[in-house]
């Protein structure tokens, strides 16, 4: 597999676009969930990540396409070719964009306080999660219907997690005790039941595209799919460290679990940003073997 | 039951999915990979494994591009042919880039024949 200037920025644009669009969605269903336990001058603070986050996940989704265009010439004067343009959306990446665009309009109405947008701007989120299983490796199974009904679960659930962790911070932040065990003992009612359809959705899309393949896991693609699994598997300690210690010890009030808290949150935006990455990275510069 | 039903048809439908095509891959070419050739070849032809778009072409010999014409608003296909200009004896490179038409994934690849006097 050879990687080069144009293929990394590419990557990159790609897991920064995965990163913004599952940050607002994931803080935009946090507020639904996990609003009426916040104070205002929080729920403004999530409000102020989620436009930030917004306007990221749309730059960072038009300079893919213009990266993606730099990288079928090599140089830059591919990035302002339109027919390299024209190829690239005209192969599902307009549909995926234009979907995530709109999404990410809607999403965008989270930004008023006002209780009234907060169905559409949930329907935003969902769109702008779901507009990666417009394109792609599933996408391009036959028949594609049953397992892009599975990615798109895949990607909300994912949207859910770690898009849920930037508010935790910001809610962990304030130091205020009893609000950090509400909040965590309500995110993790949620997670416990979101992160088994996120790992269920995952093994049957894994099991969909190696399943016609015996040399999966020695392929360029099954070796990063490895190390996204291995990645997974350590954010799912963590959840599990935070679900079954930290949570009763934050509702016990215990000093220690909260530091611990601030630190396994962290820890999982980590290895949350590293999952993107190489996600993005088999997505984009390698593919499922035959 | 019927929540049951839904959930048996969505695993049948994702088992019973074709395999993966994604990334297009070069299956065969006119002239061949490491062909030597006695003839000047009026014509080169690429054979992807499934559609794709051919977004750039370039054939190089003796140090110099040798201009191609590549029609980038074509429709997707498989097989691409375009016509070459005369070709004198020498050694050539073939540098393709291709877009596959599911998936928009790039993909680039090169070969090279050669022409003996």
């Amino acid at each position: 597999m050879e990687l080069s200037g144009w293929d990394a920025a590419a990557v990159c644009a790609k897991a920064i676009t995965y990163a913004a669009t599952f940050g607002a969605a994931g803080a935009i269903f946090f507020l639904a969930y996990c609003g009426s336990l916040l104070q205002e001058p929080q729920r403004s603070r999530i409000r102020r990540l989620i436009g930030t986050w917004v306007l990221a996940s749309a730059v960072a989704s038009c300079a893919r396409i213009l990266l993606t265009a730099a990288t079928m010439s090599g140089d830059l004067a591919g990035m302002f070719d339109m027919t390299f343009t024209r190829m690239i959306l005209g192969a599902g990446e307009g549909i995926a964009t234009g979907v995530r665009m709109a999404g990410l309009a809607l999403a965008a109405l989270a930004l008023r306080p006002s209780p009234r947008f907060q169905p559409l701007a949930l329907v935003g989120a969902a769109l702008a999660s779901m507009s990666f299983a417009g394109i792609g490796h599933v996408h391009a199974l036959w028949p594609s219907v049953a397992p892009s009904a599975f990615l798109c679960l895949h990607l909300l659930c994912a949207a859910f997690w770690l898009g849920a962790l930037a508010p935790l911070l910001i809610t962990a932040r304030d130091r205020n005790e009893s609000q950090i065990a509400a909040v965590a003992a309500r995110f993790g009612q949620w997670a416990l039941g979101v992160v088994t359809l996120l790992l269920g959705a995952g093994a049957i899309l894994l099991w969909t595209l190696i399943g016609h393949a015996a040399p999966f896991w020695g392929s360029d693609y099954g070796r990063m799919m490895a190390i996204k699994l291995l990645m997974v598997a350590a954010l799912l300690g963590i959840a599990a460290l935070n679900k079954l210690y930290l949570t009763p010890g934050l509702l016990r009030g215990q000093a220690r679990a909260f530091v611990q808290f601030r630190r396994a949150v962290q820890a999982e935006m980590v290895l949350g940003a590293l999952i993107l990455l190489i996600t993005a990275t088999f997505t984009t510069v390698t593919g499922p073997p035959r | 039951m019927l929540k049951q039903a839904m959930l048996a048809a969505a695993l049948s439908g994702a088992m019973l999915a074709g395999p993966c095509m994604a990334h297009a891959k070069l299956q065969s070419s006119s002239p061949a990979k490491d062909a030597q050739l006695t003839e000047a070849p009026k014509t080169l032809t690429l054979t992807f494994n499934e559609a794709a778009q051919v977004a750039v072409l370039k054939l190089v010999g003796g140090g110099k591009e040798i201009p191609i014409a590549v029609d980038k608003n074509a429709k997707a296909s498989p097989s691409f042919t375009f016509p070459l200009p005369a070709l004198a004896p020498g050694s050539y490179t073939v540098q393709w880039t291709a877009v596959a038409a599911d998936d928009g994934h790039v993909t680039k690849g090169s070969f090279a024949f050669s022409i003996k006097t």
